[in-house]
């Protein structure tokens, strides 16, 4: 190991990974993935000091992690992952986020880029007419009633299959089959019932979005052919979470956790890190409200690919079976699951979090879908709307050393101040046109904030997970159309 | 009460302004006293949101909070005005707010209760143009006291 030169606490381990030492009050030390450049872009920054602040949780395994992705977040960082043993460790919604399983699902066609020749702008304009997006977006379906609410919170993805938004086999190829197991709608408030009872199949906003995409290089082909991908292949990702419903969980359980670290004497750091033991009352209630939340955002997405479905079909004027619709896979990337890992030889039931990280379980573990199963999960990577996004596969060297996490996207460089500043002047969407990128989006603000510069440049955050081993490239897809909030 | 001047109707320049932060909402927000706090960080949430600019103070709501201290009881009643927000639309137009610091005792930590009425109307696409989705008032870099130049000054962090 050598010092760096500007953090003398910061130590390189390899080419890719960094660790931060133990200090007084930290219980293991931080690891932080990223190259010269991305690191040399964090000094300064306090995200490093949240991965420290974590490493202080009772029952935390092995080391605080950062992905190359990480910035500055609440309590825990964005790109954060941290591992507790359940039967001495914490939970913690600050390690969750407030999108609860804010994810992405990848779609693939039978169509090739040059069939929608012409055709862009009308889908793209088919989408955003379609798909509700946008400050407050809601009515994608009638407002639910409390009894229609409880079983969305139960049962997930599956909710929307069986009311005919999709089908059986899309729960195959959803991480968690599109439900995780112990949601307790008596768990969840009012409040977060009224805020997601009419949003179910909503976009909303910031930096979630609808994209329609071509597969423009593929770097593992034998990866690519299991997950049904090819170059030159036109398919679609949705990025988005558990709108208002989720937001409000983690608002109501940061406030009882609160109170909870201090009853079961847990010192932390930073408030924000408020917490309870995994196997604890208030634990045990909000991994259950959190499970309501993320079965939400799973029923979200299939309802979003069920619009999608119906808005292509009806821009192209086409028949289901040519455009051949499905999908890949869908990903959780806030979230906290409980998972057997093995930690120093021996098998241990970890509650998991996963911050702005994304699961990458590699091959042979029963939880990826049989299919894809000789070479790992997919993982997908959203960039920036103007460069790329990625699809990568777990492994077993991530099962060995970040419980099974990666990076989950490119990552904030610039504050959404800043680039508005920066956007002044300019007309966003016509320069993403001059790149061959239709977009629309409610606002021209967000466009804004949302600007490709405002990114770091997701190719170096992949190209780190691909060199540690973690998470390889399996192909790269690049924006054709962009469905903004 | 009446209803108070509409914000469109005041100076609220210089009453907040955004600090750098890289991926969220942080706003530092001034009043002349803590009520006065409290109503102009209504106002930044809204105008954050959609823009005070044409929303009509026609119907009323009532948002209270309290907490530990007067960051807390902020946050709660901009929590409040975000959960009208995302379940009825409601956009504020004015406000009045009231605070009050309960009295401790050798058994009980003091409290900070605060009390807005707010008007305002039912947001219309229309007329109102849609700025930010805003997901949460956090506890994050909250922070809300006197401020040494004078007058009181609040930190919000708003999760977009």
């Amino acid at each position: 190991m050598t010092e760096t030169p500007n953090n003398s606490e910061l130590r390189r381990v390899d080419d890719v990974v960094w660790e931060i030492p133990m200090r007084e009050g930290m219980r293991v030390p931080g690891r932080v993935y990223a190259d010269d450049v991305l690191m040399e872009s964090l000094q300064g920054d306090q995200s490093l000091d949240q991965v420290r602040n974590v490493a202080h949780l009772p029952g935390i395994q092995r080391y605080s992690l950062a992905m190359p992705d990480i910035h500055f977040g609440y309590g825990f960082p964005i790109g954060g992952v941290a591992a507790f043993a359940v039967d001495e460790g914490v939970v913690s919604p600050g390690g969750v986020g407030y999108d609860i399983n804010c994810g992405v699902r990848l779609l693939a066609t039978d169509l090739e880029r040059s069939a929608l020749e012409g055709s862009m702008k009308r889908m793209v304009d088919q989408l955003f007419r379609d798909v509700p997006s946008g400050v407050g977006a809601h009515g994608a379906i009638q407002t639910l009633s409390r009894r229609e609410m409880a079983e969305v919170l139960e049962q997930g993805a599956g909710w929307a299959v069986r009311h005919g938004y999709g089908r059986p086999d899309d729960l195959e190829r959803t991480e968690a089959h599109g439900a995780l197991p112990g949601a307790d709608p008596e768990a969840v408030s009012e409040r977060a019932y009224a805020r997601g009872d009419s949003q179910v199949g909503t976009l909303g906003s910031g930096n979630h979005f609808l994209e329609i995409q071509v597969v423009d290089q593929v770097f593992d082909p034998v990866a690519a052919r299991a997950y049904g991908l090819f170059e030159g292949q036109v398919t679609v990702m949705i990025h988005c979470g558990s709108r208002g419903f989720g937001y409000q969980v983690c608002d109501d359980y940061l406030g009882i956790m609160s109170q909870a670290a201090q009853r079961y004497g847990i010192a932390l750091p930073d408030r924000q890190l408020a917490c309870a033991p995994v196997d604890s009352p208030e634990g045990r209630r909000y991994l259950a409200a959190m499970a309501c939340a993320a079965n939400y955002a799973w029923a979200n997405r299939q309802m979003i690919m069920h619009l999608t479905e119906e808005a292509l079909l009806r821009a192209l004027s086409m028949a289901p079976r040519d455009l051949n619709l499905r999908l890949v896979y869908d990903v959780a990337h806030n979230i906290a699951k409980l998972e057997d890992h093995t930690v120093d030889g021996v098998v241990r039931r970890l509650c998991v979090h996963r911050k702005g990280a994304t699961r990458a379980f590699g091959p042979g573990h029963p939880e990826v879908p049989e299919p894809y199963r000789a070479v790992g999960q997919p993982v997908l990577i959203p960039g920036d709307m103007g460069t790329a996004s990625f699809v990568c596969r777990g492994s077993t060297r991530a099962m060995e050393q970040t419980f099974g996490s990666t990076c989950h996207g490119a990552g904030r460089v610039l504050s959404r101040a800043a680039a508005l500043r920066r956007a002044k002047g300019r007309a966003i969407d016509r320069e993403l046109a001059a790149g061959g990128i239709t977009v629309r989006s409610q606002g021209r603000k967000t466009l804004a904030e949302e600007m490709p510069e405002a990114y770091k440049d997701v190719e170096r955050v992949v190209a780190v997970m691909d060199r540690a081993g973690i998470s390889p490239r399996v192909a790269r897809l690049r924006p054709l159309g962009v469905v903004k909030g | 009460m009446g209803v108070p001047a509409p914000w469109t109707e005041q100076d609220k320049s210089g009453v907040y302004r955004e600090l750098e932060h890289p991926a969220d909402l942080w706003l530092e927000i001034r009043g002349d006293d803590p009520a006065g706090l409290c109503e102009n960080s209504l106002y930044a949430l809204y105008a954050s949101m959609v823009g005070a600019e044409g929303v009509r103070p026609s119907e009323e709501r009532t948002l209270v909070a309290e907490g530990a201290d007067l960051g807390e009881a902020l946050r709660g009643l901009l929590a409040g005005a975000l959960y009208r927000f995302d379940t009825e639309g409601f956009v504020g137009a004015a406000a009045a707010v009231q605070v009050e610091w309960e009295t401790s005792s050798e058994t009980e930590p003091s409290r900070v209760a605060a009390c807005a009425r707010v008007w305002g109307e039912i947001l219309d696409p229309g007329r109102h143009e849609p700025l930010a989705e805003i997901k949460a008032v956090t506890y994050h870099l909250l922070a809300a006291a006197p401020d040494p130049g004078g007058g009181w000054r609040a930190t919000v962090l708003f999760d977009l």
